[in-house]
């Protein structure tokens, strides 16, 4: 028990923990505008020559700053590397030298490899294919795994068996018609309502628009028979779909 | 004087009047040909010296600092500070009529952010772009929101807005940020009335698109390309201008070869389809990150004689490039900076010589840094004295190039980067009057800091801007001597502007350090690590009695 103490001390502190740290560092924190050659500042916080607690430095490296640039890198290297990192950022506490390494990045490694998606390889095409930038694509609609804008229904809380139909559906329930005042007519989904307010996604087109319209305004919400889910997967082809429900199902079934 | 006038025929003031800004500042760059020039006269040379603050507004939060060009319609002043803040303010007290704060999610958390550099108005609304990617608009008299749509999922792009939108028509036009990260860039057009997305124009073309080819393998889809800043427009020619940023990962191109269209380019498009019309591409296959993201200039003036319309853009290697804005031909390129070395010069064409890339897996000595020759600040045109007056930066970098993957919605950078002083004479800014078409420097006011507000230029014959360390300062548009000073107590980093009410004209300006590049500031300057933040708008005017 001992042992395997000390072992796990010397895997996250001490000069190995900080040449790893430096390393994830050089290739993750100090690139682009952030932290800079060695902690030196970038647009983010020098973090050279000042002490942090080391609570506080893993807490932050992993879960990010709320509100700013700061991202969680929980999901984007191990715990084993973020504690290799705080250890390293916690060696630059007593760095008087105003310059730092000249060439702190060793050429062809290249940025720490980012943990990809964990699901089985069946899904992995649907995944992509789910949030395939370069197409209209399901998450300007749906969220689904952190990917994705949650508008339409969470497709993790669908039967498996009824995706593909719903997919494919002619009609769907939950859409209705929004009839205005000035005359205009659109397929919209409920959002909300608050005080005199009623917000409306306004299905027309892609992406939808999120309308807060004054209550008074709306003359009529009824079931809408003519918009079609299926109008707006036509970049895809019934394969890909199919290959979109596969990798759906499995998220479903982690839910 | 009399030179002066003579400058200015017939023709040529006519045409002024559509650029020129009177009691309104309807527009992100004044008008929409971005001269960022003021009509008015009232406060001027012989005068400005008793110039007085009148009111100054809080926004409330500090960090990113203020980075915004206020608008002014019908005596009421429209503003967006950091997190998305929007004010509606009564131009000649500073009373606030409506407020209206966007809620951003907890989880931002990509390199662009917090701060905001305007809103657009017009069709009754107010209109902004989100630090999470949604284009919002506003009722113009009451604040409420009207609607709201997604851009492209943030997380997934790792992009955003910031710049100001543009209106054209029924149409509201917002780029993304973005050059940075593994992204593909665009411009998207929403309808005004319905939110509903109208056209979107990717910067970088996809399979079977002419330009296509400009790239190697899968990188056009993480090319980067973003339209982070705002464009101008021609309602004679009916072009939409745009300047596009550096091609991603900014330093390594090892994986992009080509010359990576449309990128550092600035392209003309159809306002209503969102069609290509024509494009100058200003630095093929960018390893420096040099966007030509910045302000597109809409000016006529002569070139050999002959009467032309020209658009002069300022790149981040700090070139500015002056092309016909009917078809894109080359016109001139002159530098701002006088320490640069990523290339030897601009050939008569347009081409880029004696290009000094930056090795991959060495360190190299590059300058402009990263930071630019200039900054994204805006300059000022003139019709008065017929000059362009904008800043340059002299600064350098050691950056060492290494391979990268892209990763979908990080950063994708290919380097690491410090700076460094110019190898002959010290770092610094200076502010600069130039001949627009050759680049004749007629003055030069030094800074110990860079200077990273914008400029803004009057009939008064006066330019007006900041310092990092607070200074809100009036210069003599004609040789550039100081005639005022005001010390605001932040830095400052946003855009002053000039307008009216009730015959009495003020001056605007922001004050609030922070953004991007304040934070780097501190490697060549580390006292300007304790420079105070702030987020404050300052009004001046002359007192009552000398009207």
């Amino acid at each position: 028990m001992i042992a395997w103490a000390l072992l796990m001390a010397q895997s996250v502190a001490g000069p190995a923990a900080i040449a790893r740290g430096e390393q994830i560092f050089a290739q993750s924190c100090s690139v682009g505008y952030c932290h800079g050659v060695a902690g030196a500042a970038g647009r983010g916080p020098r973090l050279r020559g000042r002490s942090f607690a080391k609570d506080y430095l893993y807490n932050v490296t992993r879960d990010g700053i709320p509100s700013s640039a700061m991202p969680a890198w929980k999901d984007r290297l191990t715990d084993t590397d973020i504690r290799a990192v705080v250890e390293y950022v916690a060696s630059l506490a007593t760095s008087t030298d105003p310059a730092p390494p000249a060439n702190p990045m060793p050429p062809g490694i290249g940025p720490a490899a980012m943990p990809g998606f964990k699901g089985p390889a069946a899904a992995a095409r649907g995944r992509e294919l789910f949030s395939d930038p370069v197409r209209e694509n399901c998450g300007v609609c749906h969220a689904v795994g952190g990917r994705g804008i949650a508008i339409g229904p969470d497709l993790t809380a669908s039967k498996p068996a009824e995706m593909i139909n719903a997919i494919g559906a002619t009609r769907s329930l939950s859409v209705m018609t929004a009839k205005l005042k000035t005359g205009e007519e659109f397929p919209a989904l409920v959002a909300g309502r608050s005080g005199d307010q009623v917000q409306l996604y306004d299905l027309t087109g892609l992406p939808p628009v999120l309308r807060s319209l004054l209550s008074k305004d709306v003359v009529s919400l009824v079931p809408n028979a003519s918009w079609r889910h299926m109008d707006f997967v036509k970049d895809y082809s019934r394969s890909e779909l199919e290959e979109i429900v596969v990798y759906l199902r499995w998220a479903a079934a982690r839910r | 004087m009399t030179r002066l006038l003579l400058l200015c025929s017939i023709a040529f003031c006519i045409s002024a009047q559509e650029n020129v800004t009177r009691s309104d500042w309807p527009h992100y760059g004044g008008q929409r040909s971005a001269w960022r020039y003021s009509a008015l006269d009232q406060i001027n040379r012989s005068n400005v010296g008793r110039l007085q603050a009148v009111w100054a507004f809080q926004t409330g939060k500090v960090e990113g600092g203020f980075n915004a060009t206020p608008l002014v319609v019908d005596g009421v002043m429209y503003v967006s500070s950091s997190w998305n803040r929007i004010f509606a303010i009564q131009a000649d007290t500073g009373t606030e009529i409506w407020h209206y704060f966007y809620p951003n999610p907890r989880e931002i958390g990509i390199i662009y952010s917090p701060w905001t550099r305007g809103v657009a108005v017009g069709a009754g609304r107010v209109f902004t772009g989100t630090l999470d990617n949604y284009v919002v608009a506003l009722d113009q008299k009451t604040g409420r929101e009207l609607w709201r749509v997604n851009v492209e999922d943030m997380r997934q792009c790792g992009c955003n807005i910031t710049g100001a939108p543009l209106i054209v028509k029924d149409k509201v036009i917002v780029g993304v940020t973005g050059g940075d990260s593994a992204h593909r860039g665009y411009l998207t057009a929403f309808d005004v009335n319905t939110g509903r997305r109208a056209w979107r124009f990717w910067t970088i073309p996809g399979p079977g698109e002419k330009g296509h080819e400009t790239w190697a393998g899968d990188s056009w889809k993480y090319g980067g390309g973003a339209t982070w800043m705002t464009g101008s427009y021609d309602p004679e020619l009916n072009l939409l201008y745009w300047g596009v940023g550096n091609a991603a990962a900014d330093f390594y191109g090892e994986a992009r070869k080509g010359t990576n269209l449309y990128t550092d380019s600035i392209i003309a498009l159809d306002p209503d389809t969102g069609k290509l019309k024509w494009f100058h591409q200003e630095i093929p296959h960018d390893v420096w990150d040099f966007d030509a993201a910045f302000e597109c200039v809409l000016l006529d003036a002569p070139v050999n004689g002959v009467e032309r319309k020209l658009l002069l853009n300022v790149n981040k290697g700090g070139y500015t490039f002056v092309m016909d804005r009917t078809n894109g031909e080359f016109v001139s390129a002159w530098p701002v900076a006088d320490n640069i070395n990523w290339i030897h010069g601009v050939d008569a064409k347009g081409n880029l010589v004696g290009r000094n890339e930056p090795t991959v897996g060495k360190t190299s000595l590059m300058c402009p840094s990263i930071g630019g020759g200039r900054q994204w600040n805006h300059g000022s045109y003139s019709p008065r004295t017929g000059r362009f007056y904008t800043t340059g930066i002299e600064w350098c970098e050691e950056v060492t190039v290494s391979p990268e993957d892209p990763k979908e919605g990080m950063n994708f950078f290919g380097a690491v980067f410090r700076l460094k002083p110019p190898l002959h004479g010290p770092a610094g800014g200076h502010l600069d009057a130039y001949d627009p078409v050759t680049g004749k420097r007629f003055w030069s006011y030094p800074s110990k800091y860079p200077l990273l507000a914008s400029q803004l230029s009057t009939a008064g014959d006066l330019v007006f801007t900041g310092d990092p360390e607070g200074n809100f300062f009036a210069l003599d548009a004609i040789n550039g001597n100081k005639l005022w000073s005001f010390p605001t107590g932040s830095g400052h980093r946003g855009s002053s502007i000039a307008y009216s009410v009730n015959g009495r004209q003020y001056i605007a300006t922001p004050s609030g350090w922070g953004s991007a590049l304040a934070g780097l500031l501190p490697q060549l300057w580390p006292e300007t690590e304790s420079f105070p933040p702030g987020s404050t708008l300052f009004v001046f005017a002359l007192p009552p009695e000398e009207r």
